[in-house]
């Protein structure tokens, strides 16, 4: 899959906001019409302070040590606070705290989207926001605008930086499972201590917040308003549904041969289907792999992806389906097929992170695992891969990075889970076992194994007193006795530490 | 026995320095100094003849006017000259045999002259641990010898890092050995026990050198009478340990320490036809093998794939093993396992290639892989598990359009890059063979289908033979395509004047 990313560089995430080494450089003065609303009162601002405890995927029984951090939360109306979906991500505790008072408050979550990275809280006292202002969002922020980040000093006194917006384009976020809209600015912001989430404001409204940002070429990456406010309209209606996705790849159609060679001869737009997912809207609504998409709706589509967009100008096209649309809405797509025109109307769903073979991202949500005479089965999630660090696709094991990465080319029929024998714990029944590492297991007692499920049904079900686990690796087989695994199950379980021997999805 | 890893080695040729003085060692009237110049291939641009370099080593005499040194020291070269101590004569030579595999070769030289008072040495056995011997070569340069001394550390099998995938029985030594030390003898009470071969650099370990043992030298002496080096012979299977209790009983084995499980039994392998997943092996020519893979062998516990290492292409072993509880003995003819000949390094051929329409296309290799530094998941999956998930049967060859020289034909053409060529024209292509028989039909258009879910790229026929003289003249491309794998010039011959 060929991403078609506006930008290249690699910024890092807004939790790695680092102090720059570079002399501090002076915040910005502030706008006049922004200046009279700053003095007269505090900045529409409360402190969110996280505790969070992420699951520990190579120890899937337990949580990893508790770790705290500092944000700004953007006050909304209806009492609720915006901020980004990493700060309280794996969340055990959050709080409120009114920057001039210190006064503190225990607040809930209310709606969060990993993939759009943006959630919403409240404080549990309800009148804990009183006299703070709702931000409105601006909507209208272009190319050249100037925007100030809103941080506080430790005293609570406001500081406020200006940049200007010199990019808008599609970028893939951080939970890398879909690309939205993005601002990115020049701007010479300074680390504080509460800079996990940053708010941009413009106008006194709230205009984006900080995706990413990278304090030595000082460019940011934000979270824009319009995108905010899909993720706000769809948080009031009864279930949050999330960003429709289509469940395509495209390449562009710039090269004239394959133009000619896809019956693409009229007109001079359109991007070639790549690939779609089974049972994703796109195949529901008849796409196919080889066909032209020329229009979204009105929007007629270039050779690399972009429509022209009324307030941004050419845009990846990629806005018209996420940003602009809602889960249940229909667009129409205009595609050509050999050299006939088509029209196809695609329902829009949302693709929940469980409907993956790999799961792109697992959070708040305990791992599953299932224990059997000392063989640790896991069910492969992108969430273990990251467990090998910010390079794990260099360092984690190659084929399971391979089955992650080409996991809807390699299992297009999707219902199923990759499971894994992520470790041996050393036991009577493992001896001899403890050299091998990270299979993959084909099945278990005869039966296929797609599910960590499969499993715990496989296992009921033993052979001759054996369980025969079955690998795609060598060694191809292990068996276990089911009498030994029995007598050791406690043991073993209390020599290890595991507070249970399963958890099942 | 293959294993697909590298470790840093530090053999490394170095050019003289001029030393004076140094006493008499009747080592000197064996042995001799190597100067190899060679032409190491250039994978980035295939129709190039290559970098020049030259290399110091060493070698010695044995029975038959002979000298055996490192295959590594006279690899890729073009012309070689030996000399000796107390001569000042440069003597042509070229080499006889060459084993990449177990990184030995044996050189001629014409020059009778050069064989007047040169003395052959005798090979000992293996010496016993902790036993002091001397390593003599040319470290670091130099033109007078050097000798170094050690004991014997450890005897087990090690990789060969010439090729990068074959292992076989080596000895640790803790006489230094640097640069230089290559093909060099190392002694004991006269006899020749091993040839000074690898080591670690520095700054992995210090104190750790390797030579190649007589069984070594022996069998690549044996196996070339025929005139013909026909390389190590392989069962072509992996296996695994049976210490497991329940596993044993299990698969029908008694508490008796003894069987190994196979795990992958390669189909392009002698075991291809004959042994399956799941089987027990239990003995292997006679010789019971044990639960952990050795097996007593003249006295010795071996790794049980030393038993075959000791055989020659052609030559049967008797397995013994339990399929299904069922005990029965099987005979397996022995020969190569060549898909794992991809995963090593190559000597002394040229990169094999096509260039079309400015696209070069290259048989995937360890050596095309470490020139374009690829790290493309999907084309190092393809060289990871190419043996082992036998994705060779599908592709002999894997293809990889390695790069594009830009062109107005193909200036769109870039993204595609590092991916693999599954069909040109709705034909698979398995071999490079196959790729360019089929840019020769006559078809006004190709369509190549990469493995994986990017768009056809697609070629106007017409516009790439246009374009032809235009991408050879611009980028000096002296020949579109390489297809055999045929060896280089040979040396010039040695010209029977001393020069």
């Amino acid at each position: 899959m060929r991403t078609l990313a506006l930008v290249l560089s690699v910024l890092l995430a807004s939790g790695s906001l680092g102090y720059s080494k570079k002399p501090p450089i002076a915040t910005q003065k502030l706008a006049p019409e922004a200046k009279s609303a700053v003095q007269a009162k505090e900045l529409s601002l409360v402190r969110v302070n996280v505790t969070g405890q992420p699951f520990d995927y190579f120890r899937p029984w337990q949580k990893k040590a508790p770790f705290s951090k500092r944000a700004l939360g953007a006050v909304l109306p209806h009492d609720r606070v915006l901020v980004t979906a990493d700060l309280i991500a794996n969340q055990n505790y959050v709080e409120l705290e009114r920057a001039e008072t210190g006064d503190k408050s225990a607040a809930t979550v209310v709606v969060v989207d990993h993939e759009a990275n943006l959630a919403l809280i409240e404080p549990n006292d309800k009148s804990f926001l009183k006299g703070l202002q709702p931000l409105d969002l601006a909507l209208d922020t272009v190319v050249g605008d100037k925007l100030s980040a809103w941080q506080l000093e430790a005293t609570g006194a406001p500081v406020v930086t200006e940049g200007i917006v010199t990019t808008i384009g599609i970028t893939r976020y951080p939970a890398d499972v879909a690309d939205f809209l993005t601002y990115r600015l020049s701007i010479p912001m300074q680390y504080r201590d509460n800079s996990y989430t940053v708010p941009l404001v413009k106008n006194n409204k709230l205009a984006a917040l900080l995706l990413r940002f990278d304090p030595r070429t000082q460019v940011m990456d934000a979270i824009p308003a319009p995108i905010i406010a899909h993720f706000l309209k769809d948080a009031s209606s009864s279930k949050y549904q999330g960003f429709p996705s289509l469940g395509i790849t495209f390449f562009p159609t710039r090269d004239p041969e394959l133009r000619e060679y896809a019956g693409q001869k009229t007109g001079s737009g359109g991007v070639y289907v790549t690939n779609v997912e089974a049972g994703q809207p796109a195949a529901k609504a008849g796409l196919q792999a080889g066909d032209i998409i020329t229009a979204v709706e009105n929007h007629e589509i270039d050779q690399n992806g972009n429509y022209v967009d009324p307030l941004y100008g050419k845009l990846g096209f990629g806005n018209l389906l996420t940003a602009k649309v809602y889960v249940g809405d229909t667009v129409v797509l205009h595609v050509t097929r050999g050299e006939k025109p088509l029209t196809l109307n695609v329902t829009l769903e949302h693709r929940s992170e469980d409907d993956y073979v790999v799961p792109p991202y697992n959070i708040d949500e305990a791992p599953s695992y299932y224990v059997l005479g000392g063989l640790i089965f896991q069910e492969l999630t992108r969430q273990y891969l990251k467990e090998w660090g910010t390079n794990w696709q260099k360092e984690a094991p190659q084929d399971f990075v391979y089955l992650d990465k080409f996991q809807s080319e390699l299992f297009p029929e999707g219902h199923r889970k990759v499971v894994i024998i992520s470790q041996i714990l050393p036991a009577n029944g493992t001896l001899g076992y403890d050299d091998f590492s990270y299979l993959v297991v084909k099945k278990v007692n005869g039966m296929e194994i797609h599910s960590l499920g499969d499993l715990a049904q496989a296992v009921k079900k033993p052979m001759d007193g054996f369980h025969v686990i079955e690998t795609v690796d060598d060694p191809k087989q292990l068996e276990l006795s089911v009498d030994e695994v029995a007598a050791e199950a406690e043991a073993l379980q209390k020599n290890y530490g595991l507070p249970a021997s399963q958890r099942l999805p | 026995m293959h294993r697909i890893s590298f470790f840093i080695c530090a053999l490394v040729f170095v050019f003289a320095i001029r030393v004076e003085g140094q006493p008499h060692s009747p080592v000197q009237d064996s042995l001799v100094r190597i100067t190899s110049t060679e032409v190491e291939p250039d994978y980035r641009a295939p129709w190039n003849s290559g970098s020049i370099g030259r290399g110091v080593g060493a070698g010695f005499v044995i029975d038959g006017h002979r000298i055996l040194t490192n295959a590594h020291v006279v690899s890729n070269s073009r012309y070689l000259t030996v000399e000796r101590e107390g001569d000042p004569n440069k003597y042509p030579a070229t080499v006889r045999f060459v084993a990449h595999d177990c990184d030995l070769a044996l050189l001629e030289v014409a020059n009778a002259n050069f064989w007047k008072n040169m003395k052959p040495l005798d090979f000992g056995g293996i010496p016993a641990l902790e036993s002091v011997v001397s390593a003599y070569g040319y470290p670091i340069g130099g033109e007078r010898m050097s000798v170094t001394t050690g004991i014997v550390s450890r005897i087990d099998f090690n990789l060969y890092t010439h090729s990068a995938i074959d292992s076989h029985l080596a000895i640790q030594i803790s006489a230094q050995i640097n640069p230089g030390n290559s093909g060099g003898p190392v002694l004991q009470s006269g006899k020749v026990v091993g040839v000074a071969f690898q080591g670690y650099s520095g700054d992995v370990a210090q104190g750790v050198a390797y030579m190649i043992p007589t069984p070594v030298i022996r069998r690549f002496l044996k196996d070339i009478q025929d005139g013909h080096y026909d390389r190590y012979v392989d069962l072509g299977i992996t296996w695994s340990k049976l210490q497991n209790p329940a596993q044993r009983r299990y698969l029908g084995l008694k508490d008796d320490d003894r069987g190994v499980l196979v795990n992958t039994v390669i189909q392009a392998g002698p075991c291809g036809k004959v042994l399956q997943q799941g089987d027990v092996l239990l003995a292997i020519d006679g010789h019971p093998i044990a639960s952990d893979a050795f097996v007593e062998y003249e006295g010795e516990r071996v790794q049980m794939p030393e038993v075959v290492e000791r055989k020659f292409k052609g030559d049967t072993v008797t397995l013994d093993l339990l399929r299904n509880k069922q005990p029965m003995t099987m005979s397996v003819t022995l020969g190569t396992v060549s898909p794992y000949f991809m995963q090593g390094h190559s000597y002394d051929i040229r990169p094999r290639y096509v260039l079309y329409g400015g696209l070069l296309f290259q048989p995937m290799s360890l050596d095309l892989l470490e020139a374009y530094r690829i790290s493309d998941l999907r084309v190092r999956h393809f060289f990871d598990f190419f043996v082992t998930d036998q994705l060779y049967l599908q592709h002999p060859e894997v293809i990889i359009l390695t790069n594009v020289l830009p062109d107005p034909i193909n200036t769109y053409l870039m993204a595609f890059r590092n991916d693999i060529v599954d069909e040109i024209n709705g034909k698979k292509i398995g071999t490079l063979q196959d790729l360019a028989r089929a840019f020769e039909e006559p078809s006004d258009r190709f369509v190549i289908k990469m493995i994986g879910d990017d768009p056809p790229l697609v070629l106007d026929a017409k516009k790439v033979e246009a374009a032809r003289e235009r991408i050879k003249t611009r980028y000096n491309v002296l020949v579109e395509q390489n297809l055999d794998e045929q060896p280089p010039p040979k040396p010039a011959v040695a010209a029977e004047d001393k020069i």
